[in-house]
């Protein structure tokens, strides 16, 4: 196999890449300066050797623990459950939320072989142990059915700890119409309805 | 040409940045995988439609020589909530999607898609004490479907009558009367075990009521059959998964 051959299929191997798309990427290259390939190789390489989890949290990140984890200023009475350390960047986009967060690593889905043990929740459980200052785990997994098995399991494991449980709210996304929504988001909307208050 | 047929997703994946590939079980065309354009787009038409178990009307541009349909539309009917809200719904929902989607055809089997949206419609309404007997029910009938029957109303060698106490043939798939039977390893069924089986095939839940130990010994019963008459000893994650949870 030429050397041509193996980037190629190396880089089909990637989600979302096809046979097509992955040549396309490798003629693409082929082009560039050597230094500009260079680069993109060495960046590659040391994601690969300096990027690990968190070993408190599973966020990925150059140092241990992370920026996050290792901030006095964010709030260590909370705790939020996120399916990948992907998920950790939209959330602080925000500016909304200054607590903690959990990376489980993915989510319950048997079909593709994924089960509690392939999950980070016992690491979860230690983290809420004897001592802990957490006083609530928000469970943010995405709105899937995967995604509200893994929070039901995430509950159940956690019911024991005491600790209050919330799930983050389901509905409609603000600059929506309801015009435009699907019948299923409505339905969650109206079933995690609120009373509104003055403020 | 656009189809609309009634269906039920059984597995729903990202593709690219903002599609999605879903395997349908559909009433008219059997099993099919369909690409969803866009379906991840905060904007899309789409919306929270394509999760796994629901089910509704599906309109797909479909070709028959193409392995990868087009879904235009998902029209939900019933999106089985309740499925996500007990581990071991959702783990028998599991389980029942994965023997749809390895084991049914690309062709219109509207007894499976029927027997499939039965089944699923028990396991998200029947009361917590009756899912094990919900979810034996759900998988043993859809094999019964799908032309895998095990043979439970005689003895699968001789056709004779069958005893109180039967064993059952893991290699010939089936239960066995007293004198082909003897000599036979393995545990054998009595009176509440065997009208439990009979129930279970015939897809019904209301079973008499089984102790523990007897409902593991169903799950395993239930899982090697599979194993050695559907499967061919393939692995089957998420049949493994609910015998290991329950």
């Amino acid at each position: 196999m030429s050397v041509i051959e193996e980037l190629t299929a190396e880089l089909a191997k990637l989600p979302g890449i096809g046979r097509k798309t992955a040549t396309r990427l490798t003629y693409h290259l082929l082009k560039q300066p050597a230094a500009t390939v260079t680069r993109l190789a060495e960046t590659i390489r040391a994601v690969g050797e300096r990027v690990h989890p968190c070993t408190v949290c599973g966020n990925l990140s150059e140092v241990e623990p992370c920026p996050i984890c290792a901030d006095p200023r964010r709030d260590g009475s909370v705790v939020c459950v996120v399916e990948e350390a992907s998920d950790i960047g939209p959330i602080e986009r925000t500016g909304a939320y200054r607590g903690l967060y959990h990376v489980l690593g993915g989510r319950l889905s048997p079909l593709d072989g994924v089960g509690p043990d392939d999950l980070r929740v016992d690491a979860l459980r230690s983290r809420l142990g004897n001592g802990s200052h957490v006083r609530e785990v928000i469970l943010a997994t995405n709105p899937s059915m995967e995604g509200e098995v893994t929070a039901t399991f995430v509950r159940g494991v956690l019911a024991a700890t005491g600790v209050r449980v919330t799930r983050i709210a389901l509905g409609l996304p603000m600059g929506g119409e309801l015009e435009y929504a699907d019948g299923v988001t409505i339905a969650r909307a109206l079933a995690a309805r609120r009373e509104m208050g003055e403020g | 040409m656009l189809v609309s047929t009634p269906a039920i997703i059984l597995h729903a994946f990202p593709y690219g940045d903002t599609s999605k590939i879903v395997r349908l079980a559909t009433r008219d065309l059997g099993v099919q995988s369909v690409i969803a354009k866009g379906a991840v787009r905060p904007k899309s038409p789409f919306g929270a439609r394509l999760q796994a178990m629901s089910e509704g009307t599906a309109h797909l541009y479909h070709r028959s020589h193409r392995d990868l349909q087009t879904l235009s539309a998902f029209d939900v009917t019933n999106q089985h909530a309740s499925l996500a809200a007990e581990m071991r719904r959702y783990a028998a929902a599991a389980a029942l999607a994965e023997l749809v989607l390895r084991f049914a055809h690309e062709e219109p089997q509207p007894v499976v898609y029927d027997g499939l949206a039965g089944a699923l419609a028990a396991l998200s309404e029947v009361p917590s004490e009756a899912v094990p007997y919900a979810a034996l029910a759900a998988l043993w009938h859809e094999i019964v479907l799908l032309g895998f029957a095990p043979t439970v109303d005689a003895c699968v060698r001789c056709r004779g009558t069958l005893a109180d106490r039967t064993p059952f043939s893991l290699a010939e798939g089936g239960l066995l009367c007293a004198r082909c039977g003897r000599g036979a390893g393995g545990g054998a069924l009595r009176g509440d075990d065997r009208a439990a089986l009979h129930a279970f095939a015939a897809g019904r839940w209301d079973a008499p009521p089984l102790p523990a130990p007897h409902l593991a010994a169903h799950r395993r019963l239930l899982v090697r059959f599979i194993q050695r008459h559907v499967a061919d000893d393939r692995a089957m994650p998420a049949l493994a998964f609910w015998e290991g949870l329950t």
